[in-house]
């Protein structure tokens, strides 16, 4: 029974994933010709850009290596400045990756394949950027493997009901989960990749890479399964480990921390942070490397109205944060929440605010959510306030506790900021040679996905 | 199976069509020409069960590794917390395994997650083999962009070849391939073995002299010296801030202590008519006495208090034989006065060894006495 008068509304009918005519091999000619050619003069001068400002980053590295952690301006009560809010921040930024990956994949949301490849791949390069921060921030880095619990002459063990330790464990696990997900959807296109480029370098370098993958059907159902077996574990993982970030603050008793609604309040804003920096490297490189057919406004579209929720739940739980204090009835939890908008840092609660949940409010509007520069113009004000976001718990909570002798102002230098300055351009830079060297969406997904590549009646047994 | 057939690894026949392909599968699987196996660029849904594949074992092995991955970690946990370093944290139970629950997930995902990866790609899929005959067909340009291979492979001498090429062409391939066993060529040479165990020696010495140079070395050469160059004040260094020019400060005048109140006595004789041992003789006090004379005392006097120690042989010195008469019969607090005061070539031991100390060490000396002038009685 079609209910030809009555059709379903705009939001929740399927949309086009594709403009235009695709063709497996139109696809494979589109997306991985990109090795092939020489790049564009503005890809040399974006990483011209992004090498420089990795180049600050390494020196201000260096710096401290050399002085010491005095040359940041964490001290006491603020023992926790950029080098957490930077962690913390990068870590979220990962989220996006695994939630496309994962989650939608579990979810069969078929949009994601367009879009899956290059987000998984930003969360392998902001985990790399989150580890920086703490690794430097122990002070000796050549002693961060002292993190993992290992037999040691000093005879001890790490404690495991330290939430640190939970943390080491936890991003460790994304980071090697997300890179065997991310490496198992290359090894079908990195066979693609093998068999278009003829001999040389090149060449060797991708057999090696796809480790003879011939596309064998009984090899394609195991890998399935193996796919979606890591689909659903990465799901459990996503969550957990900006929950397990979360408890690093809300299992300690500083005001403003202790909070129940700390796991759920941060895997949002990661996934909220994440989808952020997706729209804002997929809007670039969708425009860049001519790809507007296979990432369409559709999916911009539809990636927009994630942030719109992600945002209200944002919102709620800044709402809950201050309901939270208000009921609490403790007197050093409201102060907390009173300097969240008001005194010395007051201007980063209200930043926060405005950038991460009145902003994002213009995606309720159909126009804004397919306006390039509306969505850029919003993804960045939502990277700025998670970033504010992060400076506002750790800063604000820290810098006023219960001790008002203890009471100090926390400034960073300009060596933090050289850093966080490099964070970024690693980031930028592993994300533009990724963009050159790799098949940028994963064509074996987005083959299956396109018209008339199943067979009509599902292949059953049909005698 | 003839001459031609023999040397045929397989017969693969390309579609366009995924359903064309899986109808051919379901025709072609009856009549068993050879072992059916598909090469498409994606997974075609429904195309495993059309060549006769049961489905995939993977789940069962990747639950079974993810509960080990959970009872290792909580087992480590368990035995790192409460065995071999029991370290209590907020008045929590040695085993309190709530706290154990992240790392046991985590734990469970990482050996879930590579079994599922890696079991599938290396043990499931044996994976890597670049020395498949398909690799080498001229169709894999073509399999890995936009084609369907249906393949008919030689299972044994039901196989033929032409028959097999028939049996595509009629059932709607539209084109035919026929793919030949390659020339052997040996993954295992001698020279290959070398070089990949060189390879492996080289990469294992240049990472543990890489890790060692940064491990012992990077942190103390120039210019990393900040960890020893502190502005601090060492003991004995001088300084300019204090008037006496010295970096360490002296006592306050009158300053006792404790354990080394100023004795009372002027002499030996004083103190013995003065003192007794307020330490009752036990086992723990001997004990204690023992471990303060042998590295105080025995240097001069010698281990067992006869003054022929290393130091009296070495330079002729003759410090007293505390096994002597003489010394039998000073009174505990006489020794304890010598202790205190020293006597002769003796120091005064006084600032090395606070009170009860002194006087284990004079409960160690009657031990010794007693010891190296044994009655009948005392060895009963």
């Amino acid at each position: 029974m079609k209910p030809a008068t009555a059709p379903l509304p705009e939001a929740l009918r399927p949309f086009e994933l594709i403009e235009g005519v695709v063709t497996p091999a139109s696809l494979d000619h589109q997306v991985l010709q990109f090795p092939d050619r020489r790049p564009p003069r503005a890809w040399y001068v974006a990483l011209a850009v992004t090498l420089s400002a990795l180049a600050v980053g390494v020196f201000c590295m260096g710096y401290t290596l050399y002085f010491g952690i005095g040359a940041w301006g964490n001290n006491r009560p603020v023992a926790w400045g950029f080098g957490i809010i930077n962690f913390v921040f990068w870590v979220g930024i990962g989220h996006a990756g695994t939630l496309i990956s994962a989650i939608l994949f579990l979810f069969r949301a078929r949009w994601r394949n367009a879009i899956a490849r290059f987000a998984e791949a930003m969360t392998i390069f902001a985990v790399m950027c989150a580890a920086i921060f703490p690794v430097l921030h122990t002070g000796r880095p050549w002693f961060g493997y002292w993190l993992f619990p290992y037999p040691n002459e000093r005879a001890i063990w790490v404690n495991f009901r330290s939430p640190l330790v939970w943390d080491v464990f936890a991003v460790s696990t994304y980071f090697s989960v997300s890179l065997v997900f991310w490496y198992l959807g290359l090894v079908p296109d990195f066979a693609s990749m093998r068999d278009r480029t003829s001999e040389g370098l090149r060449k060797r370098i991708y057999t090696v890479l796809s480790l003879g993958w011939r596309g064998a059907t009984s090899h394609w159902l195991h890998y399935d399964k193996a796919y979606l077996l890591l689909a659903g574990l990465a799901t459990g993982l996503v969550i957990s480990v900006h929950s397990v970030v979360s408890f690093d603050f809300a299992v300690s008793l500083v005001p403003g921390w202790h909070m129940t609604i700390f796991p759920p309040y941060f895997v949002a804003g990661a996934i909220f942070a994440g989808f952020a920096m997706v729209v804002i490297v997929l809007t670039v490189v969708r425009k860049t490397m001519n790809l507007s057919n296979l990432i369409t406004d559709n999916h911009l579209d539809v990636m927009n109205r994630l942030i719109l929720a992600m945002s209200c739940i944002m919102g709620y739980a800044y709402f809950m944060e201050g309901g939270t204090a208000w009921y609490s009835a403790n007197p050093y939890i409201q102060h907390t929440f009173k300097n969240y908008v008001s005194g010395f840092y007051g201007w980063a609660g209200i930043t926060t605010v405005t950038c991460n949940i009145i902003i994002p409010q213009i995606f309720w509007f159909r126009r804004m959510r397919r306006s390039i520069p509306a969505m850029i113009f919003v993804a960045l004000a939502v990277t700025l306030g998670m970033w504010m976001e992060r400076f506002v718990i750790i800063v604000i909570s820290l810098h006023q506790d219960y001790l008002p002798s203890s009471w100090h102002l926390y400034i960073p230098t300009k060596i933090d900021f050289g850093i966080l300055l490099g964070s970024f351009g690693l980031f930028f830079t592993l994300v533009l040679l990724f963009a050159r060297v790799m098949p940028v969406i994963a064509t074996s997904e987005m083959k299956a996905s396109l018209p008339g590549a199943q067979a009509s009646h599902g292949g059953a047994s049909h005698e | 199976m003839n001459e031609a057939t023999s040397g045929t690894f397989a017969v693969l026949g390309l579609y366009s069509d995924a359903q064309k392909i899986v109808d051919a599968a379901n025709k072609i699987r009856p009549r068993k020409l050879g072992r059916l196996e598909a090469y498409t660029p994606y997974p075609v849904h429904g195309l495993d069960r059309a060549i006769g594949l049961a489905p995939s074992r993977l789940g069962a092995l990747v639950l079974g590794m993810g509960m080990l991955g959970t009872t290792l970690a909580l087992l480590f946990e368990w035995w790192t917390s409460a065995v071999d370093y029991p370290l209590v944290t907020g008045g929590k139970p040695l085993f309190s395994w709530q706290a154990f629950v992240p790392v046991m997930f985590e734990v469970t995902v990482l050996f879930a997650t590579f079994t599922a990866g890696l079991a599938m790609l290396f043990v499931f899929n044996k994976l890597p083999f670049f020395g498949h005959p398909v690799l080498h067909a001229k169709a894999i340009k073509d399999i890995t962009r936009d084609k369907l291979a249906l393949s008919i492979e030689n299972a044994g001498p039901a196989f033929d070849s032409e028959v097999a090429r028939q049996a595509l062409i009629d059932n709607g391939a539209e084109s035919v391939e026929i793919v030949p066993v390659p020339v052997w060529n040996p993954a295992f040479t001698l020279v290959g073995l070398l070089q990949t165990i060189g390879a492996i020696v080289a990469a294992c010495v240049v990472a543990g002299v890489g890790i060692y140079a940064v491990q012992k070395v990077l942190p103390i050469v120039p210019p990393m010296l900040h960890m020893h160059n502190q502005p601090k004040l060492n003991a004995f260094r001088s300084s300019t801030f204090f008037p006496d020019g010295r970096g360490m400060r002296p006592a306050v005048s009158g300053t006792v202590a404790r354990g080394h109140l100023p004795p009372a006595f002027a002499t030996p004789e004083e103190a013995g008519d003065m003192l007794g041992n307020p330490l009752p003789l036990t086992q723990q006090t001997a004990e204690r006495g023992r471990k303060v004379f042998s590295d105080h005392c025995a240097v001069c006097h010698g281990a067992v208090g006869d003054g022929m120690a290393l130091l009296s042989r070495a330079y002729g010195a003759k410090p007293g034989n505390l096994l002597s008469n003489e010394v039998r019969e000073h009174s505990d607090g006489f020794i304890y006065g010598v202790i205190v005061l020293g006597k002769n070539a003796m120091p005064s031991y006084a600032p090395d060894l606070d009170d009860s100390d002194r006087w284990a060490a004079v409960h160690y000396v009657r031990v010794l006495q007693r010891a190296q002038n044994a009655k009948d009685e005392d060895l009963r």
